[in-house]
């Protein structure tokens, strides 16, 4: 009985490990600049419900887990405005530069999914 | 075919530069220990912690990855001499795994660079506590803040060499993926091509049996003829 319990649990043991490693390793990357760099312009960004760090030099590489991100900005009554969607596939980045000089700001896509770039508002690795 | 696909030795080249980005990063960083031994001495352990991790940290990162170079070099030679497309592709994905995960560990939201922003945050508090503080003679105080300015700027090097990296892998990764979004198309030009070459096979057997038919049908005389 008792070894059948601390079979189970190793075996629970390895299943939640390997989960994990699977987690880890589904991952890519998201590349978010601001144009222009100056930061006191930029209202807060957030990735899904995440809020981001206030981007050093108007740039900030992120890891990502794999699937689609929504990028949105802090409108101002405090509410979010959805920017754009980053789609994040395994050890690949996807590049996104927001003109914060519009209004309101905009995303560009360094590659997108459709064939207008101008007007796509999903961007792809 | 394979020409554009492997020939520019400029991929190479920057792939040697990045593993030579991180190699700076990495001995830039290296200070920060000796300045932290220093600073040991003096200060409670407690008060060390945030700094001595992130050279901690830098120090385990430098040791993950002993042959990260020799690996990227023999991957990128094999790519040049390759002419085996999915060869070529999985070459490119392992080196993916490579670069990705050492992008990983600088990104901006990756352990290094948090731990990094943590001990910059922690040592400038520190300085701003020691620069009011009452407990010490004036020359101790002044040594004491002189050690954490020493650390801080010591911090700051290794933080911008950690962003120098992380801009180089970001940049190696996307000509990664360049290429493979290049080997991809490829491939589709050799699907299209063998498309084509099968069209074409069937066009001429269907010219042939129309031929034959022709001549089956030109062959047919009515009787009395």
């Amino acid at each position: 009985m008792v070894g059948a319990v601390w079979r189970f649990a190793g075996a629970s043991f390895a299943a939640l490990a390997l989960s994990a490693c699977n987690f880890e390793s589904d991952t890519g990357f998201i590349e978010i600049k601001t144009v222009p760099i100056s930061l006191a312009t930029v209202p807060p960004l957030y990735l899904g419900s995440e809020k981001l760090d206030t981007l050093k030099k108007g740039n900030a590489v992120l890891r990502q887990r794999v699937g689609t991100a929504r990028l949105q900005i802090e409108a101002g009554n405090g509410s979010l405005a959805p920017l754009c969607d980053l789609v994040v596939k395994k050890n690949r980045i996807t590049t996104v530069t927001i003109s914060v000089v519009e209004r309101p700001p905009r995303c560009q896509c360094r590659n997108t999914a459709g064939p207008d770039r101008a007007q796509s508002r999903t961007c792809i690795s | 075919m394979t020409g554009p696909m492997f020939g520019p030795r400029d991929g190479l080249r920057s792939l040697v530069l990045v593993w030579a980005a991180l190699a700076f990063f990495v001995v830039a960083a290296a200070p920060v220990r000796p300045a932290l031994a220093q600073v040991q001495q003096t200060l409670p352990s407690d008060a060390i912690t945030p700094v001595e991790e992130y050279a901690r940290q830098v120090e385990q990162l430098k040791k993950s990855y002993p042959d990260l170079a020799k690996r990227i070099e023999d991957s990128a030679k094999t790519i040049d001499e390759v002419t085996d497309v999915d060869k070529a592709r999985k070459e490119i994905e392992d080196l993916r795994e490579i670069v990705g995960n050492m992008l990983g560990a600088v990104s901006d939201n990756g352990t290094v660079s948090q731990l990094g922003a943590k001990a910059l945050a922690h040592a400038r508090g520190k300085l701003r506590t020691l620069e009011h503080e009452q407990r010490f003679k004036q020359e101790e105080r002044q040594f004491l803040v002189d050690l954490w300015r020493k650390l801080i700027t010591e911090t700051e090097h290794a933080t911008d060499d950690l962003d120098t990296a992380r801009k180089e892998f970001a940049e190696l990764l996307r000509t990664l993926q360049t290429r493979e979004d290049f080997i991809d198309e490829l491939m589709q030009v050799r699907r299209a091509a063998e498309a084509i070459r099968v069209i074409r096979e069937l066009t001429k057997e269907i010219r042939d049996a129309s031929d034959k038919l022709k001549s089956l049908i030109n062959g047919i005389k009515p009787p009395g003829v």
